[in-house]
């Protein structure tokens, strides 16, 4: 864990919200899911919390921000609320999307989030037109683009990169490295370290995904750059996958061990908390049981919440 | 229900060896690649261990095929140089919504690429891609695609209904020497049927009668067909079923020989509508044989909207054997069961 004492004990304890809310919600979902009572494929963020943590605490609602398919973390991150997930996952009218995305394809306008999108790559665009609109209409605002490992692999992505820098376009790109894509691990997807690629094209910051402090420093230099430059910045954040790819099941590739400890970003953080005395057992326990509380409420929304009408379909 | 739990949903009846489509599919790939060493498959997560939900299982040459990034526009331009250098390739996707990612290598370059040079060349390319509803999936993960595609002039969209079309359109896609886009539907692979267990070839463009009738004529591919086939044998439907094969090239004359006796015809599409393979047919129909309906073409197909992902909208999206057998039934002037899946 990176000794750092600059955070202030308000952020830390929103982080660890964040990340806590993530883990519980998959936790959740995990016994429920063979039940059959969310119809959608769900694409879990166990391990990856602090990308999403770290990243998001720097952002405002005015930061708009695409996502591919893995969007549970993000999308919570950036201030979707839980119940409107839930109530997605749920396929219920009430949910982010009004029962049209499911789980790979949420909205909320309120936030900062026009949208996601499940086929690899093309969010990474999408992201760069939202930043040079900003711009473009004089917002304070940034673009964020948001895509894993394997959406590196796509045109889009470095055709995306060059325009942003050609154009001087204020756009994050995150990479949410897991190493993974799908059951194939990174050295058989990409030939080179897109990181140090980007850094031909702009400013290039990486940190630990597991480390949520990392994260939280390295998306703060970040984050600044794109608004002081108005221009394009990189950071790369390393991190496990724990689960299969989708699904509720855990990963078992040989090639994707995992240490419940020493891997785990929450784990992580609130040994820290309590070696730091920021926060005390009694403290980081009321967080967990406040969530659960939340949770119970969001799928007691969910689950009361009426299906859309099929004859609605009818053209 | 998710893929892991979903089942046989029909077996066609005959004599001989009995294959699960999958494996159908699985056996032309192994077959083609024994016979012809410059047969050659590449495609996204072609060589991991679910190998194409087990179309890619056990091959005799997995040498021969590679797994690539994901990086579809230009791995279909690789394919198309493949073929333009004496292989044969055949390019895998998971789902046939990632086709219009590579849309510029399929429309711009491989469907016309044997016309722009006035055929001095062939263009030996299969794509094939897995179509259908998943669960839950949303818009872009449900798509069918094969109206959109046989839009392209020099592209030939083939759509298998039966393990025995399925291996024996591959084995003729793969033979072909222009381009064949092979859309297989997700919904067909444990489906069984008789599949001989040596090379054969299902010529591209000859349709099949599935059932004789003499009410009306329902034209339907793919998984349309399956439903299509269930509806006439539950429903008490006697319903001239045609299964085209290949939505491109069409089988015109063995639709018109069949409406020109029953003067009744529904084509059932599991596709968007807007000028669409349903489309087409009327339009077929409607030029070359002006005076042979007795009642209104009718077709069924999805609304012209994206696919919703929540339960009750996607089974309303998808027409289903009740809905298709209403249908029949409206055309023919049956009276319709009241409470029927409306
Ligand atoms: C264009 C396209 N090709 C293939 C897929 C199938 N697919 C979905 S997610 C995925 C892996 C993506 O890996 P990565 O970008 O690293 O994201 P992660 O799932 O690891 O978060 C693949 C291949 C897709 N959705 N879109
Ligand atoms: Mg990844």
């Amino acid at each position: 864990m990176t000794e750092r004492t600059g955070i202030r004990p308000e952020q830390a304890m929103k982080m660890l919200r964040t990340m806590r809310t993530i883990r519980q919600l998959s936790e959740r979902i995990i016994p429920l899911y063979p039940k059959d009572v969310m119809e959608t494929p769900v694409h879990l963020c166990i391990g990856q919390e602090a990308v999403s943590a770290g990243l998001c605490i720097h952002l405002r609602d005015e930061d708009l921000m695409v996502l591919g398919h893995r969007t549970h973390g993000p999308a919570l991150a950036k201030g979707l609320p839980l119940k409107s997930l839930v109530a997605e996952l749920y396929g219920r009218t009430t949910g982010c999307s009004h029962a049209r995305g499911g789980s790979m394809h949420v909205y909320d306008g309120e936030h900062g989030i026009p949208g996601s999108s499940a086929i690899v790559g093309g969010n990474i665009a999408v992201s760069v037109g939202l930043g040079l609109g900003r711009k473009l209409l004089g917002s304070e605002g940034i673009g964020v683009a948001y895509f894993g490992d394997g959406a590196t692999d796509a045109g889009v992505f470095w055709e995306s990169l060059n325009f942003a820098a050609l154009k001087e376009v204020p756009v994050l790109f995150l990479c949410e490295d897991n190493g993974l894509s799908n059951v194939m691990p990174k050295s058989e997807h990409m030939f080179a370290d897109p990181a140090r690629i980007a850094g031909e094209f702009m400013p290039v910051y990486r940190a630990d995904g597991t480390d949520v402090l990392s994260v939280y420093e390295e998306a703060g230099r970040a984050v600044a750059q794109v608004r002081e430059s108005r221009g394009p910045a990189y950071l790369h954040c390393t991190t496990k996958r724990w689960m299969q790819h989708q699904g509720v099941l855990e990963d078992d590739l040989p090639y994707n061990p995992i240490d419940p400890e020493k891997d785990c970003p929450i784990v992580r953080f609130e040994e820290f908390l309590l070696r730091t005395r920021l926060a005390t057992p009694g403290e980081l326990a009321a967080v967990g049981e406040e969530i659960e509380r939340d949770l119970d409420e969001a799928f007691a929304f969910a689950e009361a919440s009426p299906y859309p009408d099929p004859e609605a379909m009818e053209v | 229900m998710p893929w892991s739990r979903f089942d046989r949903e029909w077996t066609e009846p005959g004599e001989g060896r009995i294959l699960e489509f999958k494996d159908a599919v699985r056996e032309a790939i192994d077959q083609a690649m024994q016979l012809d060493e410059r047969v050659f498959c590449l495609g996204l997560d072609a060589d991991d261990r679910y190998a194409v939900y087990g179309t890619m299982k056990d091959l005799t040459h997995p040498e021969r095929v590679m797994g690539t990034p994901i990086s579809e526009n230009a791995c279909t331009g690789v394919a198309l140089g493949l073929a333009l250098s004496g292989m044969r390739p055949i390019h895998i996707h998971m789902r046939a919504d990632f086709l219009p990612v590579a849309m510029d290598q399929i429309c711009n370059y491989i469907a016309k690429w044997r016309d722009m040079f006035d055929d001095q060349c062939k263009v030996p390319l299969v794509i094939r891609a897995v179509i259908g509803r998943g669960w839950g999936c949303g818009a872009q993960h449900s798509q069918t695609l094969h109206g959109l595609f046989a839009r392209l002039p020099g592209l030939k969209v083939v759509t298998p209904a039966t393990p025995h079309d399925a291996k024996g359109l591959l084995l003729s896609a793969i033979r072909d020497d222009s381009p064949v886009l092979v859309l297989e539907h997700r919904w067909l692979f444990k489906n069984e049927g008789p599949v001989p267990e040596e090379i054969y070839f299902v010529p591209l463009g000859e349709g099949r009668r599935m059932r004789e009738g003499r009410d009306l004529t329902i034209v339907a591919n793919s998984l349309a067909a399956v439903h299509a086939m269930k509806a006439c044998e539950s429903e008490g439907i006697d319903a001239d079923l045609i299964d085209p094969r290949c939505v491109k090239p069409l089988d015109l004359p063995l639709i018109l020989g069949s409406v020109e006796k029953t003067g009744r015809l529904l084509v059932v599409d599991y596709d968007s509508p807007f000028g669409g393979f349903a489309a087409e047919i009327l339009a077929q129909v409607a030029e070359a044989g002006p005076g042979i309906l007795r009642a209104p073409a009718r077709r069924l197909t999805f609304p012209d909207r994206s696919m919703p992902a929540s339960g009750p909208l996607e089974r309303r999206f998808y027409p289903d054997v009740q809905r298709i057998a209403e249908a029949a039934h409206r055309l023919c002037g049956d009276p319709v069961a009241a409470g029927g899946v409306g």
